[in-house]
């Protein structure tokens, strides 16, 4: 399967020179931008380990890319992503989060139901991958 | 929003290019012309960059008609002694670079040695890496860069950042221009002992220590911003201040004229301040350096 | 042609004398009336009857939305009458509109109970609408303090909270009403959920009007609903919602049913503006409480806000509705099915989405509103929209909407999936190329022709509803253009 979080995921991956693009749009919009990266890809693992800290004061992408290729380099069987954070005043949050690297086989999640009551279920998603301990996940 | 694209043929490639209208398009005469106005004398230095801007002008001529080259490359030395105009360059180099779509953006991010080398095992490669980063898509200005070169110390962790600027530069051509910044002969020993660095910098501009008369001129250009003024007698002194400083020690062109002008703004004021009871100062009194002021200096008495 | 009806009447003794008095010489007139910081202002459209003074108008609708009466009363004196007055302070003619008035009305904060919209809105609508002296009229926007702002929770998640909370940044949400309206069953109405969310969308939507009903009760719904969410949220990675509707008709059923969709896991649930303000700010309240989003349908809403010359802006409703404390609210699309001006849509999306709301007269917006840090509310678009205008959608309305697709999935020539693959995927190219610095306006259809080559739903999305728009006059506008003297 694919996993579809972040917002270019339904479209084919992106080259080197389209992730600068975004990235540069982030640069100049004033954000910082970060890579961060993952073997856990459930849907509420909110923090994922960080690759060196927000990079603030860019203004260029070819920097971010420089780090995005040492994470991938680093991590090719990993989740990667490129996540841009907005300090103004109303947002003061993340503006923009996209996928830059996957592992090559995703097998997805398992849902697991319990049977409550009132005919109500619970249900517990699992990642298949985590079955196995961190770092030994993928490839 | 779309960033200018440096090197990117999207048209097919004309058979003939308009040199004059590629240089007036350029807008780099504007920068020339701030380079002849702002500096005094540096004849040498703006003659070579007048050649280097023609060399990329028609490196820019030939990629558009299709003789496709590697990135030509542009990192530079500029040597010579302090306060020779070596930081100013750099910046007017940038905004050159730039105009002629060579680098993405005009910025210079200065640095010397303690900002790229650290203090320990692990923490140079990412001081580096900053620093690389934020001069992205601009130019590098590394001050004094011999100090990167220390071999008498084998806990030294400069050649660490050596190696990895050596990357960039080579890998990096598109992205980031380096100028290396010094005194002459020590940047020849670098070089000497640092042939990788040698090979890749392919311009070297030497910055001649300014003349007397330059000096004196630039005395005036600094005043003149001040709005101060010399009488006759006043620049007859400077002209002596300025002959018997540059032969002392430790002297530091431009940036001593400055110390010299500061400290004798400073005698000035004092000379009114005694006199203040006998009359009140008019604009030309508060105006006008005497040649008082400038003698009063310590140079005279050695 | 009338005569100036007279001065505010200071003299105590005439101003008190028991008999009928023109409101202007009772002062709800007060032309040298400066606001206060701490007042709320209003301003209404007035169309006076014939005959009718429009300065004496004006203070009618301030009288009769604060202390008057018809007649002198002598317990007015037993108050501190002037203070609790309010100000009609400024009277504007329409332009382009003989006989139309625009009337500024100052209330004092002292009039109203801290936190209650019921109560505000009593105050100000509760009266006067039907007051015989006037034609037409509508309360066109409204001042609200922060003095008064602070006492109200404000959108119970807002914008930057839910979209941590959905873990989705950078691009417009979607969603897609349930299709048909009606009639679906519990096990039915999951398995459309399930297509819907596995294809791509974010949410899909109860309608306003599916409660509890003989073809479904509301527990089967909920339940068969979760299971659709839970495995689309299994098949992709990705946190989904369906709005489940709790709307009931008492509070104690409404409680039941939100609890019980917080029970199942639910990220959001959904209410209808007929259940009240009342019952509005509760739910907020308890949507709050329990880390749930809320979404508000605005039905029947076009019963008053739809008429330039009379009833309630729906930049008004929609201020309310934040300072109630929904998280979405219904507010337009332009270019789809239901009434939309393009400049009055702008305003009431500014309203929604914008912490200090500058004022614009040619966005409707009257008066400068900060909102003193309240939540961001999310604007829903939604009603007869399609990929096919996604570049539209996105120029229009920006990043911070949710984009509801009901017909647009469901009826997509190869499925649901398909249908919600074709919108996913229209909208992530628009937003690539937006980031890049194209030209969405102008090279939207392009770049939607280009992102379909390689994906058939979006293709065939594409050739089924290129030639459908909706181009109708709209019966609401904005009465100031940039070229018109704009009177301050």
């Amino acid at each position: 399967m694919r996993i579809t979080q972040g917002q270019f995921s339904f479209l084919p991956d992106l080259t080197d020179d389209e992730i600068r693009r975004q990235c540069a749009y982030a640069i100049d919009q004033g954000w910082a931008v970060a890579v961060e990266f993952t073997d856990d890809p459930h849907p509420r693992n909110t923090y994922w380990e960080m690759w060196g800290i927000p990079m603030f004061d860019l203004k260029d992408a070819a920097g971010v890319l420089l780090e995005v290729n040492a994470c991938r380099k680093s991590h090719p069987d990993k989740y990667v992503k490129v996540v841009a954070f907005d300090s103004r005043k109303g947002f003061e949050s993340i503006r923009m989060c996209f996928i830059v690297n996957r592992p090559k086989d995703e097998p997805g999640f398992d849902l697991a139901r319990t049977e409550l009551r009132g005919r109500n279920v619970g249900y517990a998603i699992r990642p298949y991958a985590a079955v196995r301990p961190a770092g030994q996940r993928y490839g | 929003m779309a960033e200018a694209s440096p090197l990117r043929i999207e048209t097919p490639a004309p058979d003939r290019v308009d040199l004059a209208r590629l240089y007036g398009d350029s807008d780099i005469e504007k920068t020339l012309e701030e380079i002849d106005r702002e500096l005094v004398g540096l004849e040498p230095v703006k003659t070579r960059i007048r050649e280097v801007a023609a060399l990329l002008l028609v490196e820019r001529a030939r990629r558009l008609i299709g003789l496709d080259t590697d990135p030509p490359s542009l990192h530079m030395s500029f040597t010579g002694n302090p306060g020779t105009g070596k930081t100013t360059v750099a910046r007017r180099m940038a905004q050159i670079l730039h105009r002629l779509g060579y680098v993405r953006r005009d910025h210079v991010v200065s640095v010397t040695r303690d900002d790229l080398v650290g203090q320990y095992i692990g923490h140079t490669a990412p001081k580096t890496k900053d620093v690389l980063k934020k001069a992205m898509g601009g130019v590098l200005f590394i001050d004094e860069a011999y100090y990167l070169y220390r071999p008498e110390n084998e806990r030294d962790y400069g050649q660490e950042a050596i190696e990895i600027l050596l990357q960039v530069m080579e890998d990096h051509r598109d992205d980031l221009v380096v100028i290396l910044a010094g005194y002459r002969d020590r940047m020849d020993t670098f070089f000497r002992s640092n042939p990788g660095m040698a090979s890749r910098v392919a311009h070297h501009l030497d910055f001649p220590d300014y003349t007397a008369d330059e000096l004196c001129r630039i005395a005036e250009l600094m005043a003149d911003a001040m709005h101060y003024r010399f009488d006759a007698e006043a620049c007859a002194a400077l002209r002596d201040y300025v002959v018997r400083r540059m032969a002392q020690p430790r002297f530091a062109n431009a940036r001593s004229i400055r110390n010299a002008l500061d400290r004798a703004r400073l005698r000035q004021a004092n000379r009114l301040f005694a006199a203040r009871a006998a009359a009140p100062v008019d604009r030309h009194a508060l105006q006008s350096i005497s040649a008082d002021d400038i003698r009063a200096s310590r140079v005279f008495r050695q | 042609m009338n005569k100036p009806m007279g001065r505010r009447i200071t003299d105590l003794t005439q101003r008190f004398k028991s008999g009928v008095l023109p409101y202007r010489q009772m002062g709800y007139w007060d032309p040298d009336y400066a606001p206060k910081d701490s007042d709320i202002l209003a301003v209404f459209r007035i169309t006076p009857q014939d005959g009718v003074d429009p300065e004496e108008a004006a203070a009618a609708v301030a009288g009769e939305s604060s202390t008057a009466t018809w007649t002198v009363v002598w317990t007015d004196r037993l108050t501190d009458y002037p203070h609790y007055q309010a100000k009609a302070y400024r009277l504007d003619p329409v332009p382009g509109t003989p006989g139309q008035y625009f009337a500024y009305i100052a209330y004092d904060l002292d009039l109203f109970e801290e936190g209650s919209i019921a109560n505000l809105t009593a105050s100000i609508i509760g009266n006067v609408f039907g007051f015989k002296p006037l034609k037409a009229l509508r309360l066109e926007d409204m001042r609200v303090p922060p003095h008064y702002l602070k006492t109200f929770q404000g959108p119970a998640t807002g914008i930057v909270v839910e979209r941590e909370r959905l873990n989705c940044f950078g691009r417009p949400l979607l969603g897609a009403t349930m299709k048909p309206k009606l009639g679906l069953s519990g096990r039915n109405y999951g398995r459309v959920v399930y297509e819907a969310l596995k294809g791509g969308l974010d949410f899909t939507k109860d309608d306003e009007n599916i409660n509890s009903q003989p073809f479904m009760y509301w527990r089967d719904r909920f339940l068969y609903c979760m299971e659709g969410v839970n495995k689309a949220v299994a098949q992709t990675g990705e946190i989904k919602g369906h709005y489940l509707n709790v709307t009931a008709a008492t509070m104690e059923d409404m409680y039941e049913r939100a609890e019980f969709a917080r029970d199942l896991g639910s990220v959001i649930i959904m209410i209808d503006l007929v259940i009240g303000y009342t019952a509005i700010q509760s739910m907020a309240k308890w949507a709050r409480r329990n880390s749930l989003i809320l979404h508000l349908h605005r039905a029947g809403h076009s019963t008053y806000t739809r008429q330039k010359s009379h009833g309630i802006s729906f930049r008004v409703i929609a201020k309310w509705m934040r300072m109630a404390g929904v998280d979405h609210i219904h507010a337009g699309t332009v270019v789809g099915k239901l009434e939309g001006d393009p400049n009055v849509i702008r305003g009431i999306y500014d309203t929604c989405r914008e912490t200090h709301v500058r004022q614009n007269l040619e966005h409707g917006i009257f008066f400068d509103q900060p909102w003193a840090s309240l939540n961001k509310l999310m604007p829903v678009a939604s009603g007869g929209i399609h990929a096919g205008q996604m570049h539209q959608l996105v120029s229009y309305l920006g990043e911070d909407v949710v984009l509801q697709f009901g017909g647009g999935t469901i009826g997509h020539p190869m499925g649901i999936e398909a249908g919600a693959a074709a919108n996913r995927v229209a909208l992530e190219a628009i937003i690539k190329a937006r980031n890049e610095g194209q030209d969405i306006w102008h090279d939207g259809p392009q770049i939607l022709a280009n992102a379909a080559k390689t994906c058939t739903p979006l293709r065939a999305a594409l050739d089924t509803w290129k030639d459908v728009t909706f181009d109708y006059a709209s019966t609401d506008s904005v009465d100031f253009v940039p070229t018109a003297t704009a009177a301050g």
